[in-house]
């Protein structure tokens, strides 16, 4: 389903990415673990297609070629990326956000738009997944959000658009544990055998309520080792030190406010 | 201002709208145009309402102007 060969990514001439490898199969769930620095987030920015980034290698989606895509074809084509820093639109609500987004992927897609009464059925089902309020569809996006309240409208996002991949960056930071159990809860239903998940942490604990299928190391801009759950048990206890090595840890501490 | 990523300036002409907010809409599916007006809109919905009700709706007249080519 989805293919990564050989991507690098650099910003300004500073490499972030140096030559990543990843294969992720349909109905997997993949998580990417790493220490700060390690160019996670570029990771997730990369395959969603943000501008800014000198980019190299091949990214192919159900056979599409990603890099050739903007960030709303990527969108149209099944990816969808929940923010680690979501962003606010005031004066926008919620349910119009939704609405646009959802029938702006089927119109690309050659699909009929959904009309307000089956739009609010879709909103309605989705925000039951992530125990949100009828409140917050009339709410500006993001505007005002608590942490938690930022991440589960990732989570409720995804489920109205029912991506072929989602990408998930540190959707667990900031989280208290009982916001944690929710959005985990929310993402494990979206779980399926036609969507593949790209889980990216920094802590195993995300890993205890979303169990991952593959668990990816990602150092110093590329992936040092993959493994099964076990892997991201082994990292709990041992962290990241054996997977940095000297040079790489120097490199990785300077570039930790850069890929942020 | 309280949206310190957007610049709006007399005459209504809109400059800068942030870059994370398209980015974002854009991987939400949408065109950069239609994010574009969305975001502009969405922000000057904000500003109306701090202002007295007679000059909202002249306002909110003069918002339907056509952003079109206003990307870039």
């Amino acid at each position: 389903m989805l293919q990564v060969e050989n991507l690098t990514a650099s910003i300004g001439g500073t490499p972030i990415l140096k030559g990543l490898d990843l294969s992720v199969g349909s109905g997997e769930v993949h998580a990417i673990m790493g220490p700060n620095g390690s160019g996670k987030s570029t990771f997730a920015h990369a395959l969603a297609g943000r501008e800014g980034y000198e980019i190299g290698g091949t990214i192919t989606l159900d056979g599409q070629d990603l890099l050739d895509m903007e960030p709303e074809a990527r969108a149209a084509a099944g990816l969808f990326l929940g923010f680690q820093y979501p962003v606010e639109i005031p004066g926008v609500n919620n349910m119009y956000f939704l609405r646009t987004a959802l029938n702006s992927v089927r119109k690309t897609r050659g699909e009929d738009e959904v009309g307000a009464r089956d739009f609010l059925a879709i909103a309605h089902e989705a925000m039951a997944l992530v125990e949100m309020k009828e409140d917050f569809l009339y709410r500006a996006v993001n505007a005002g959000f608590s942490g938690g309240e930022k991440k589960r409208n990732e989570i409720l996002q995804m489920a109205v658009m029912q991506p072929r991949l989602a990408v998930l960056d540190e959707t667990d930071s900031g989280l208290d544990i009982d916001a944690l159990r929710v959005i985990a809860s929310g993402v494990n239903s979206l779980r399926g055998p036609d969507r593949s998940m790209i889980v990216i942490t920094h802590y195993q604990r995300l890993l205890d309520y979303i169990e991952p299928d593959f668990v990816h190391v990602l150092v110093n801009g590329k992936i040092v080792k993959s493994g099964d759950r076990t892997l991201a048990l082994q990292l709990e206890a041992e962290g990241y030190a054996d997977f940095v090595g000297e040079e790489q840890g120097a490199a990785s501490t300077s570039l930790s406010g850069a890929v942020s | 201002m309280k949206n310190a990523s957007a610049q709006v300036e007399h005459e209504a002409s809109t400059s800068t709208v942030g870059e994370d907010q398209l980015y974002y809409c854009r991987q939400r599916g949408m065109t950069e145009e239609d994010a574009m007006s969305m975001i502009v809109n969405g922000f000057c919905r904000e500003v109306f309402n701090e202002l007295p009700m007679e000059f909202a709706v002249e306002a909110q007249r003069l918002l339907s102007v056509s952003l079109e080519g206003s990307v870039g």
